[in-house]
């Protein structure tokens, strides 16, 4: 007697049909449809007719010269560096510390959960928040100041581009350092304690183990982070637009806040929008693909590059011998 | 292997049929994209032509009977109060339910969902919605005008009860739209005037009488200045921010921003720069920016120099002053010490437009509604209710856009020293003036006071400030700039 056996296989699809439909309406048509009207002429509120213009390039072109949007990609390199490098910096030192074999540092539950809390917090109001505290005339910042006797007027630290810029840096970095420090710690434990055993028993002091066996080993881990941080990064919206609207002076005005107002705010440019959304897609792409390149496994790749020389000298040496063969 | 592709087949199905649901009324789709297909602007045409047979009289309209809800879109629950209001005292009239989507403002989330669903429609379209002054002429003129159903239509008889009424000329001008119409009216009066503290003013000129201090302090910016000098001496600014007075510039000025789709810098809005800077630089103000922790501090009087006055309507009295004196009663932070007097120049600043949907199911209600908020100038109108504070327990007097009931209502206030506001309030409506708004203003206005901040600060020359202005506006929006 044979049993038909029982496939759950489709139970799987089944269940993935939800998701499917909901990103195909909500993620991959948007997506679509964005690319699209970055070549027609639909812009205006509450119009619902465009057509594709006769130089089917002319929005790019318009946002590769508009020296706003230029303005707003060097504003938002300059933020998303400002706030990743001290971020990944302390989020390593933390984790370097909260998974050493030698000190057992108590409370680490606490700790960690305290770090990741200004992520729990939502971004408007962490943004109201620092906007209040550098209140000018009033603050609380200024208050302090004052009374510390730093200064003797009130200063309006939010007229300051780079202040404003350093607020909003800092913002970033304050809110994600946990988070980064997360997921390496997580990366950390993945790897297979032997090594640091190993290296223990062989003498390496804590520093070595750090950065001989440690950081190696958390390489893809960290290229996840970058990326990550990197896509993140350069789509930062809501604390430049909540902090200060893009201001002083549009040093705080990132890209995604120019494609927001672009699209929702005086003349509702959809399509010159969707055409800026279209190049920060293809620099996040192209900065990701380079990343990649950067910190692959290159021994790996090395490794793999050599196998198919070998192989082809291989075939190469199986012709020669077939054509000598032949020949004899 | 057949079944996946049966599902993945249903799920394009169900995708596409989804897409081309939305695309009949609107082309935005990608299903639509083909320039050929054009089903959506057959639809909207026709609903104009429908719209243009009766222009110019005032139409017998009738309900649809089946429809049971009545739709509201507002950014604060004071319009849904009122039509609360309406059924409780006509409920035979008023046989809906009331469906209310209240939005705040800030945030900027109020007019995406309007709009969105103005341009959906269905039975969930808004009967009747709400748009602020700051953004009112998009619905009425602007790009989101098409939506908007003339008062006439809803068998209001217009002409007649605007006259009776007397609305001032402003709020007509901002809610008629580019065919004549009258499509929206606001209930409230908004015309601006000079909210000061009574006890400076005693210090500094020995009165505080609004008929002498109004002359102190205007008529123009020169005497206005030569005031601020007068108060300086003894220690207090005469406003907060420049940010007061640009509410003032802004709503007198001659010409709004867009000119025949031209950037337009009106004069008078140039001159703010000098204004600004003159404030700044003699030390005249605070230095706040409006709406922020220390404007307010300044209404009770502990900021860094006690404020003389600020530049506002009576909602300013109502909704802001009151609220941040600092008391509630006479002699309580700064509550009692207010009076107000005419402005150095006229202005007015924010209110709320009532807009009908063309597509409403119920036009005849919502033209009673609508004529109770808006037009009714008797006892038993709305803004009678609302001039004397009766509407509801805990409303106060305000300032109402029907001159016929000032006249006849008393707008004595404790908040200002026993003062009858109305008679500063209802000439103030008159030089108001409602035919510079644009719906750029938002948009514009941020940069505008964004560079006016940076020049007084010192950051920048004044060419440079209005140069990078242009270059702003040029750059964020398809304005012809010069």
């Amino acid at each position: 007697m044979r049993r038909k056996g029982v496939s759950y296989a489709k139970y799987g699809y089944i269940f993935c049909i939800p998701f499917v439909i909901a990103y195909l309406i909500f993620s991959f048509y948007p997506t679509i449809f964005t690319l699209v009207i970055g070549f027609t002429d639909f812009k205006g509120l509450g119009k619902t007719e465009f057509n594709f213009l006769d130089n089917i390039f002319e929005n790019f072109i318009l946002i590769l010269k508009n020296p706003s949007f230029k303005r707003s990609l060097s504003n938002t390199v300059v933020i998303w560096i400002a706030n990743f490098i001290p971020q990944i910096l302390l989020a390593l030192l933390l984790t370097a510390w909260f998974t050493s074999h030698r000190r057992k540092i108590k409370g680490q539950g606490i700790f960690k959960v305290l770090f990741y809390m200004p992520n729990i917090i939502t971004a408007a109001t962490i943004a109201i928040l620092f906007s209040s505290l550098l209140a000018y005339p009033i603050g609380p910042v200024n208050a302090l100041l004052q009374k510390l006797g730093f200064i003797d007027e009130p200063t309006y630290f939010l007229m300051s581009k780079k202040i404003a810029r350093g607020t909003v840096a800092f913002i970033q970095f304050w809110m994600w350092y946990g988070y980064t420090m997360i997921v390496l710690i997580s990366g950390v434990l993945g790897i297979n304690p032997e090594l640091f055993e190993a290296a223990e028993i062989d003498g390496a002091n804590s520093r070595q183990i750090f950065f001989r066996v440690t950081l190696p080993n958390l390489r893809t881990i960290m290229l996840f982070t970058l990326v990550t941080s990197l896509i993140g990064g350069l789509n930062m919206f809501d604390i430049p637009k909540l902090f200060l609207n893009g201001g002083p002076d549009n040093a705080t005005v990132t890209t995604n806040v120019f494609i927001y107002n672009q699209a929702f705010s005086g003349s509702y440019l959809y399509n010159r929008a969707a055409a800026a959304s279209v190049i920060m897609f293809l620099i996040i792409s192209v900065c990701s693909a380079i990343l990649f390149m950067i910190l692959r496994d290159k021994e790996a790749s090395k490794l793999r590059k050599l196998e198919k020389m070998q192989q082809k000298e291989l075939r190469k040496a199986e012709k020669e011998t077939r054509r000598l063969d032949n020949e004899t | 292997m057949k079944r996946i592709i049966a599902l993945f087949l249903a799920c394009l199905m169900i995708m596409s049929l989804a897409l081309t649901g939305c695309g009949k009324r609107n082309t935005k789709d990608g299903s639509t994209t083909d320039p050929g297909s054009n089903t959506g602007q057959n639809t909207d045409q026709e609903d104009n032509n429908d719209n243009q047979g009766d222009n110019n009289e005032t139409a017998t309209v009738e309900d649809d009977p089946s429809v049971k809800t009545f739709n509201i879109y507002a950014f604060t629950d004071e319009v849904p109060n009122m039509i609360k209001k309406f059924k409780e005292l006509y409920p035979d009239e008023f046989p809906y339910e009331i469906k209310e989507t209240i939005i705040a403002t800030t945030d900027g989330l109020y007019q995406p969902a309007l709009d969105q669903a103005l341009a959906n429609g269905g039975s969930d379209a808004p009967d009747l919605y709400v748009a602020e002054a700051a953004f009112v002429i998009k619905y009425t003129q602007g790009d989101a005008s098409q939506y908007a159903k003339p008062y006439k239509e809803l068998g209001i008889d217009v002409d007649n009860l605007l006259k009776e009424a007397e609305i001032a000329p402003y709020t007509v001008d901002i809610g008629t739209n580019t065919d004549s119409q009258v499509v929206a009216l606001a209930y409230q009066s908004t015309g601006g005037a000079f909210i000061y503290r009574r006890s400076i003013a005693k210090d500094v000129w020995g009165t505080d009488d609004p008929e002498v201090i109004k002359g102190k302090i205007g008529p123009g910016w020169d005497k206005f200045f030569e005031a601020a000098e007068e108060l300086k001496q003894k220690g207090y600014a005469i406003i907060s921010g420049d940010g007061d007075l640009w509410h003032a510039v802004e709503n007198s000025s001659d010409q709004g921003w867009v000119v025949d789709g031209k950037l337009t810098i009106d004069p008078k809005r140039e001159e703010f720069f000098d204004l600004s800077k003159k404030l700044k630089d003699n030390n005249y103000h605070n230095d706040t920016v409006d709406w922020q922790d220390a404007w307010f501090a300044d209404m009770k009087g502990v900021g860094e120099k006690e404020v003389f006055g600020f530049f506002g309507p009576a909602w300013l009295i109502n909704y802001t002053l009151h609220d941040n004196c600092g008391g509630t009663k006479v002699g309580e932070g700064t509550y009692g010490d207010w009076a107000v007097c005419e402005p150095p120049i006229g202005f007015f600043w924010g209110g709320s437009w009532i807009l009908a949907n063309k597509d409403t199911k119920i036009p005849k209600t919502l033209g009673k509604v609508i004529e109770w908020i808006t037009l009714d100038s008797s006892e038993n109108g709305l803004q009678h209710m609302w001039a004397n504070g009766t509407f509801s327990e805990d409303s106060a007097k305000d300032t109402v856009a029907s001159g016929t009931v000032m006249k006849r209502s008393d707008g004595e206030l404790d908040f200002l020293g026993g003062q009858n506001m109305f008679e500063v309030f209802v000439p103030a409506g008159e030089f108001a003036n409602g035919k510079n708004l644009t719906q750029y203003d938002e948009t514009i206005n941020k940069v505008w006071r964004e560079q006016v901040r940076e020049y007084t600060a010192g950051n920048k020359s004044k060419e440079q400030a209005i140069e990078d202005f242009k270059q702003d506006v040029r750059d964020n929006t398809d304005l012809i700039v010069e």
